[in-house]
């Protein structure tokens, strides 16, 4: 049985598109070491291993290897400090796994080298068959506790693979295991969005041979078409108590933005006007909505309030700035037009400070992870898209190419719990 | 045994304060549109479903996020107006289409203006508009694939096709 499970885990692996590479790291990694506590088990160095390679993908630690330590405690009462002060660790980790037929117990301690004493104690709880969720639990604990800001290590990314004129819609693990397609075409899938429980997702298929908005619940794989149509319908967003959907639309003979009521699929049209008006997105307090429109010239970003259908522009600085979403009720992520190149730009909306966040070039479709502090994006390296990423506090860089294909339209999943 | 199971789940989870996570396990499923030719669950109307046409009539090029028609491309039109009148058994599909530069949805609605800007020439011109079926594409069906200028301008265009 254990031989199987690894089998599977390789397999996962190796046909996994997503390996990171992080292209810029942190300036000051925090220095830690993860260890088994009381006893050694094979479990036990399973979820080690889950959890190093989580916080190593956060360019923000320095997870030391076995061969780098000086001393192994057992516990924290085996800790000689002096070792650990001399390689400049910061803490050490101890793990302790108690598994049962019926339950998976990590409990974790972050032991403080320098203050020689555990600072913090915490436990997850699972089911003995859901070891790699489990430890992603325990890395975003550890990340909550060293930076203050919730670790995405136990949620999923959605995005299109498309390799040889087959599209692909996927999920998987946000470390890349446990991909699965959620529907396969020979048409473009665009815009890929979760609902706010992460339940059920929104795309745009073409598949009709022409832009469509879809449903569909992950559980079941049931599909609804939002509007059966001879127009377009595009650019999915749930409002975040779920009830609505906003989606751009040409049924009244120019591209406008509309937000349905899924229950009643009661309809309301929230812009008039002759220009582009395309890209909704909610606020968080699900108040308001931002959107791109081309009214003035050149692509900008404007906000709206559904009700009173009172809009004010947001952006002023570029010729291009589309595709918004809010980071906070303060700040929104969009692409700007930088010169010639296509970059992921934030702009506080109250100071109107404006922040060029990649260097990457020709960069699209910026989604924010759950945390508010993550940005997955897809940019594209000769003629082949990938996916990158910046973290805003740390400034760290990565990317996620394809090993064979192309991948686009990254969509973070909110927080799983 | 599934009762005792459940019941010891339900302790699990009382026992479950702030401090400690608790975690689900997540199934999905696949919908594959690739093997099936028509697609069972969802009914379309779209009236150019599954329709092989070939080689475009004509091609309209478009400058960089701009939908208004390049006097090269009028002598076209006006012979395909020509056409059309002559013949008005004939429908004609537009689809546009944008380069890969700015978002997607920009890019399909930029697009779908591009092929409604021939469709408002050609109706002006005398055509009925019952023969004239418009889509968008934005940037997902490029000529050319590669990021520079030559594919770019290649890729901002409509595809003019005839259809019975």
């Amino acid at each position: 049985m254990i031989r199987i499970l690894i089998l599977l885990f390789l397999n996962l692996s190796l046909f996994s598109d997503l390996v990171l590479e992080i292209t810029e790291s942190s300036n000051q990694p925090i220095k830690i070491a993860i260890l088994q506590k009381n006893e050694n088990s094979f479990e036990g160095q399973e979820i080690i291993n889950i959890i190093s390679n989580d916080l190593t993908r956060t360019g923000e630690f320095d997870v030391l290897s076995p061969d780098q330590l000086l001393s192994i405690p057992m516990n924290e009462s085996e800790v000689i400090q002096r070792d650990w002060l001399l390689l400049d660790v910061d803490s050490i980790i101890f793990v302790e796994t108690k598994q049962s037929e019926y339950a998976l117990d990590i409990n974790y301690s972050i032991f403080n080298v320098s203050y020689n004493e555990t600072e913090d104690k915490r436990r997850v709880l699972g089911l003995p068959d859901n070891i790699r969720q489990s430890s992603h639990y325990v890395s975003d604990g550890l990340y909550e506790f060293f930076f203050g800001i919730e670790g995405i290590s136990s949620t999923k990314l959605m995005y299109v693979a498309k390799n040889s004129n087959v599209y692909r819609l996927m999920i998987s693990d946000a470390d890349g295991f446990n991909e699965q397609v959620l529907l396969k075409s020979n048409k473009s899938i665009i815009s890929p969005t979760w609902s706010p429980d992460a339940e059920d997702i929104a795309y745009v298929s073409f598949e009709n041979n022409r832009a469509q908005v879809f449903t569909q619940n992950l559980a079941s794989g049931k599909r609804d078409l939002v509007l059966s149509s001879n127009f377009s319908v595009s650019s999915p967003a749930w409002s975040p108590d779920k009830k609505y959907l906003a989606f751009t639309s040409t049924m009244d003979g120019n591209s406008e933005i509309y937000v349905i009521e899924l229950k009643t699929k009661k309809m309301s049209r929230l812009t008039e006007n002759f220009a582009i008006d395309t890209e909704p997105a909610w606020s968080p307090d699900g108040k308001k909505i931002i959107f791109t429109s081309d009214r003035a010239g050149s692509p900008q970003i404007y906000e709206i309030d559904p009700r009173t259908r009172i809009k004010r522009r947001l952006t002023t600085e570029g010729s291009y700035n589309a595709r918004a979403s809010y980071l906070n009720k303060d700040e929104i992520v969009f692409v700007h037009r930088n010169n010639e190149s296509f970059n992921i730009a934030k702009l506080n909306i109250k100071t109107r400070d404006l922040e060029v966040l990649t260097t990457t070039q020709n960069d699209e479709s910026p989604c924010i992870a759950p945390n508010g502090n993550v940005i997955i994006y897809s940019t594209k390296d000769g003629n082949l898209s990938y996916l990158a990423g910046v973290n805003i506090s740390s400034k760290v860089k990565f990317r996620l190419p394809a090993l064979y294909g192309e991948l686009k339209e990254p969509a973070w999943s909110p927080f799983l719990r | 045994m599934k009762i005792f199971f459940i019941s010891l789940l339900s302790i699990l989870f009382i026992f479950a304060c702030s401090s400690i996570e608790t975690v689900d396990v997540q199934e999905t499923k696949t919908v594959d549109l690739t093997t099936t030719s028509s697609n069972e669950s969802v009914d379309s109307v779209s009236s150019i479903e599954n329709l092989n046409i070939g080689e475009p009539h004509s091609r309209v090029y478009f400058d960089y996020d701009d939908d208004t028609l390049r006097e090269d491309s009028l002598t076209d039109l006006l012979s395909i107006s020509k056409l059309m009148k002559e013949n008005t058994n004939y429908t004609l599909l537009v689809e546009g289409h944008a380069d890969e530069r700015g978002t997607r949805e920009y890019n399909l609605a930029l697009s779908e203006r591009r092929a409604k800007a021939i469709e408002d020439f050609l109706v002006t011109s005398g055509v009925s508009p019952f023969n004239i079926e418009v889509v968008g594409y934005g940037e997902e069906k490029p000529v050319d694939s590669s990021s520079n200028e030559s594919a770019w301008s290649k890729n901002r265009r409509a595809e003019l096709y005839f259809i019975k």
